[in-house]
């Protein structure tokens, strides 16, 4: 009696009571017995390929500019003349510039003890299998992340500029305690600003891995203020200048 | 290929030295392109076979094979490097001199390892920006994630330690500044701060302690943390591209 499932279910059964059988005897490539078909390639020889590419065009760009830019190297140290500014390498310039809008406490240990553990509890959080391995998980997944970008971007720059003309710090020195002034305050205005793109996320029903492409892209959004602010525009005396216009000469990245 | 190349290229290959070392045939076929990735130490880190979305450039960008390329990079110029470089208050700074101006090539592999330093910074953030974009960190690939963190982390620790070892004013008041960070943790701060600095202020137990950690200690760390987080990649099934190729295919398994 002929059979008359489909040619599909007969090669990959979904529901079977046998526990055995011959599918056929064939001459193939693949060793994936059991699977469907695939659009895999063997690794060798195109992923090594690929690889002695990236490590000739990685080479070649270090070596031209290794050719062109001298490493700095200034004067021998010496404790009693300080540097001005004295700058943190580029890296953690950001939270260099985070110190000068709080307390040290919130700046230099809080915030970013939150960070780390922030990513690493991440995927303990987000653990839906769904949007994986696509760029932004979905359409909206990526309209998400352009409007939280747009919105970081206007925010940070402008919560610096206007702490920085208006500082908390001087504001509020004879009216409220220093942990107020400098630690309550700033914590409550960063939550904030962290709080109003969750607050209109909650209208559009997101999902984990939404509410996490919002809360991580203000993380990148802002690092990359940060560390531009305090890279770029801040100059003798760690203060605001237009990079174009440092004093003394000061030329941000002599200290790279 | 022509009878006669064929020929001796198996006379090549079949031969017991060929075979002593390699234990497989020319590459041309199914079978020795597998034993190729399977019996080679560090071509096993790789699959046998990817998907070819997951070698798609839009996806991953490379940044993670570029990443490893730059720490090897670090690695032989940081060797060479440490032929002339001596840890000591007094003499790093006429060693860096020498090695700008007097070792052949010197200034030229100082150059690259300064800039190939940065570089890996950037490239490693930027990694981690793709995975979290792509979703590459839900599940089966959430430890992967929490070891890309410590590189991460490593990478940051690496370059900060770095950083003092020309013993220049730009080294001295950039680890001056960072570490002061350190020391504002409550409780444990000024303590962390001085185990790190081997005393209160940047001197000779911090060059000994920060030369140590930057040319031993981290770096065999980020071998063996480098080395997991790759063989993961292979374990968690290849790049999270590959998983949606798969769901794919088994919503709809007649499709290619
Ligand atoms: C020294 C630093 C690092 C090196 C050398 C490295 C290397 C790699 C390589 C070669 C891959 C294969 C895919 C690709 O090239 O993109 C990869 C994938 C991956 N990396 Fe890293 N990585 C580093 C840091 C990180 C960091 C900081 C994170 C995250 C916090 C991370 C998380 C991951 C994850 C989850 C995958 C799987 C991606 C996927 O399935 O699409 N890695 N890494």
């Amino acid at each position: 009696m002929p059979d008359q499932s489909p040619v599909t279910d007969e090669i990959f059964p979904q529901h079977t009571n046998k526990t055995y059988a011959l599918v056929e005897l064939m001459h193939g490539e693949s060793p994936l017995v059991g699977k469907g078909p695939d659009d895999t390639v063997f690794s060798f020889p195109v992923v090594l390929l690929w690889e002695i590419v990236l490590l000739l065009g990685v080479t070649l760009v270090i070596f031209l500019f290794s050719l062109f830019k001298q490493a700095p190297l200034e004067a021998i140290a010496n404790p009693l003349i300080t540097t001005d500014p004295a700058k943190a390498p580029w890296y953690f310039i950001g939270l260099q510039e985070l110190l000068e809008h709080m307390h040290p406490l919130l700046a230099g240990i809080l915030i970013p003890t939150i960070l780390v553990l922030f990513l690493v509890a991440l995927p303990y959080i987000d653990h839906a299998r769904e949007g994986a391995g696509v760029w932004f998980s979905s359409a909206r997944g990526k309209r998400i992340v352009a409007l939280t970008a747009l919105y970081t971007v206007i925010v940070m720059p402008a919560y610096i500029l206007f702490d920085n003309a208006f500082s908390l710090r001087e504001l509020l020195r004879n009216s409220a305690p220093q942990w107020v002034a400098q630690g309550l305050l700033p914590a409550l205005i960063i939550l904030v600003i962290n709080v109003i793109p969750l607050l209109v996320l909650w209208r559009w029903k997101p999902s984990t891995r939404e509410v996490m492409l919002t809360l991580f892209t203000i993380l990148l959004v802002s690092a990359v203020v940060f560390t531009l602010s305090g890279f770029l525009f801040r100059g003798p005396g760690f203060k605001m200048y237009l990079p174009w216009q440092m004093p003394n000469g000061y030329n941000p990245f002599d200290g790279l | 290929m022509t009878v006669q190349s064929k020929s001796r290229l198996s006379f090549l290959t079949e031969s017991r030295v060929w075979r002593s070392f390699f234990r497989h045939g020319w590459p041309d076929n199914p079978l020795d392109r597998s034993l190729t990735m399977t019996s080679n130490v560090f071509f096993h880190l790789h699959p046998v076979k990817v998907s070819r979305k997951s070698l798609r450039w839009s996806y991953s960008f490379g940044l993670g094979v570029i990443s490893a390329i730059l720490f090897a990079v670090l690695v032989i110029t940081g060797v060479i490097l440490m032929f002339y470089y001596v840890p000591s208050i007094e003499r790093a700074y006429p060693a860096m001199k020498e090695i700008q101006l007097s070792v052949p090539l010197g200034e030229f592999t100082r150059n690259m390892h300064r800039w190939s330093a940065h570089a890996m910074v950037l490239v490693v953030i930027l990694h981690m920006v793709r995975v979290f974009y792509t979703g590459a960190y839900k599940p089966p690939r959430e430890f992967n994630w929490v070891v890309g963190v410590s590189l991460l982390l490593m990478t940051l620790g690496a370059s900060f330690t770095g950083y003092l070892l020309p013993w220049d004013q730009l080294s001295y008041w950039a680890i001056t500044v960072g570490t002061n960070i350190a020391g504002y943790a409550p409780v444990a701060g000024p303590a962390m701060r001085e185990m790190l600095l081997g005393g209160a202020d940047v001197g000779q137990n911090a060059l000994i302690r920060f030369y140590t950690l930057h040319i031993a200690v981290v770096p065999l760390i980020m071998i063996v943390a480098i080395s997991i987080h790759l063989w993961r990649v292979r374990k968690d099934g290849g790049l999270a591209a590959n998983d949606v190729a798969a769901s794919n295919r088994a919503a709809n398994p007649k499709a290619k």
